[in-house]
């Protein structure tokens, strides 16, 4: 049977259909979904073309025609390396709330027209009330289960990140679709003076570039690289589970932003690192996992919770890495209902092994690599699944959350 | 296809790869820390080549990777290898 995945991205004038080279099994049809937007940046949206249990192609739209033969190159190139390869795993849910609410579309939108969130940009919202006291709120409580539980240290990082930190993550090869980097003019008065110049009475382009260059500073896509820099060629003592727990801007590069809230350039988060032995961070993120699940069925929300796998890109062993996290359950995944058809993560759970360990000289006392897990939650896309499934009248919140928002007040 | 052959080459395999820190046949290869999670891709790929078997989404559950015992159970589930055990000593 033929037919299409829903689509994906933005609307354009141009659609064109291109054949992948062989059928991709459906179940690595999400795998595919993640990486059309970063094959060629003339892409604005596409949908997947399913025949008889497989995808065999994919509709691109955009704003001019596509070079045919050049799109069908990059996309099989991509197709081919990231995503043929992976052995298929099954979907595996770990949590499904006791509640299931029937989820109405169209938040954002209300949103936008009561001036709760404006667009700034691509990807980039302001945010106000009642969005903000939420944060807080949310914010505040998953804390408060770390702390419970925890000696926990928080810290403020710097908005920048070094580079090198990023490399020693091994983040610049595994995710470069995502990197962000922090540039400025030479430190020269002849770079100052040509600028000056070249800029006179036009607005600046792509040709400063050529004063700049810069590129040891990015913007960091998480907090935990920051921790782990942080603690960089130290080492535990046996016995000992050190936690840090981080709130900060986060950013990724996303190609695609059609409802900014579900998906945005620069977003917060909450991240709780737990750095040890194996079993005391396994256990750390299943206690944090466990009482995260009960907040969220007090509340009454509905989500599930699943394996998951980092958005791995044009690495050599991308379909590996992704395999071996879905094997291990290395990831989870908790995705909050926001419409009838849709959800969104809003959280993930992940054991690292001793990947930070070893890149980071974060030791245990025989000078073996310590093992590390982290704790992510998005506050805009919690607080954004939140007003979806209740509303931003406070009168139509769980007494708890209504409650918790008024004390925590502005 | 016997179990015991099978073993030896599910053993000889680990051998190879892990080296001298080769586990038991009841070790949990990942708990205890013989190889990174990649090791169970690798694991997997062996097994569907070596023994031929196309593996299915169901198949790839890491229960049936974490031992030598838990390889050889199902590899001899998925291809019905329970031929005689070969005595001590036997050649191949």
């Amino acid at each position: 049977m033929t037919g299409v995945r829903s689509p994906v991205g933005a609307p354009a004038p141009v659609e064109v259909d291109v054949a992948l080279r062989a059928p991709v099994p459906i179940g690595l049809a999400a795998e595919i979904e993640q990486r059309v937007l970063f094959v060629a940046r003339e892409i604005v949206g596409f949908s997947l073309i399913v025949d008889d249990g497989a995808v065999t192609g994919v509709t691109l739209r955009s704003a001019e025609p596509l070079d045919v033969a050049e799109i069908t190159r990059k996309l099989d190139t991509v197709v081919d390396n990231d995503v043929r390869t992976q052995l298929v795993t099954p979907a595996k849910v770990v949590w499904r709330s006791a509640r299931q609410r029937t989820v109405a579309d169209g938040t954002y939108d209300r949103l936008r027209a009561a001036g709760v969130v404006s667009e700034s940009g691509e990807g980039q919202a302001a945010i106000g009330e009642p969005l903000l006291g939420l944060m807080r709120y949310f914010d505040r409580t998953v804390t408060g289960i770390l702390a419970d539980h925890f000696d926990v240290r928080e810290y403020r990082y710097p908005t920048l990140i070094a580079t090198s930190t990023l490399e020693d993550a091994g983040y610049t090869d595994s995710f470069p679709h995502h990197l962000l980097f922090v540039t400025r003019l030479h430190n020269d008065m002849d770079v100052y003076a040509g600028v000056q110049e070249t800029f006179a009475g036009r607005p600046i382009d792509g040709e400063i570039l050529a004063y700049c260059g810069n590129v040891d500073y990015c913007l960091p896509p998480t907090m935990c690289y920051h921790t782990f820099a942080q603690h960089r060629g130290t080492t535990i003592g046996d016995g000992t589970l050190r936690v840090v727990t981080a709130k900060g801007k986060s950013f990724r590069f996303e190609a695609g932003y059609s409802t900014t809230l579900e998906r945005l350039w620069d977003f917060t988060i909450r991240e709780m690192v737990f750095m040890g032995g194996r079993d005391a961070v396994v256990a750390a993120r299943a206690l944090i996992m466990s009482h995260t699940f009960a907040l969220l069925d007090d509340m009454g929300l509905t989500g599930r919770c699943e394996v998951g796998n980092d958005p791995f890109f044009g690495t050599v062993d991308t379909s590996d890495r992704i395999v071996a996290q879905r094997m291990l359950e290395l990831k989870y995944e908790l995705r909050l209902q926001v419409a009838p058809d849709r959800d969104i993560a809003v959280a993930s759970f992940n054991f690292h092994d001793d990947l930070f360990g070893g890149g980071f000289g974060i030791s245990h006392a025989d000078g073996t690599p310590a093992t590390s897990g982290c704790v992510g939650f998005g506050l805009e896309r919690l607080v954004y699944a939140f007003v979806c499934q209740f509303g931003t009248d406070p009168a139509d919140w769980p007494d708890a959350v209504r409650a918790g928002v008024r004390r925590l007040g502005a | 296809m016997s179990t015991d052959d099978v073993r030896g080459r599910v053993r000889s395999f680990l051998d190879t790869r892990l080296a001298s820190r080769s586990p038991s046949d009841t070790d949990d290869i990942f708990a205890m820390g013989y190889a990174n999670s990649l090791f169970a891709v690798q694991l997997a790929r062996f097994v569907q080549t070596e023994f031929e078997i196309e593996l299915q989404a169901e198949d790839m559950d890491i229960d049936n990777f974490r031992s030598l015992d838990a390889i050889v159970g199902f590899v001899c589930a998925k291809t019905g290898a329970d031929g005689p055990q070969r005595p001590a000593g036997e050649l191949a």
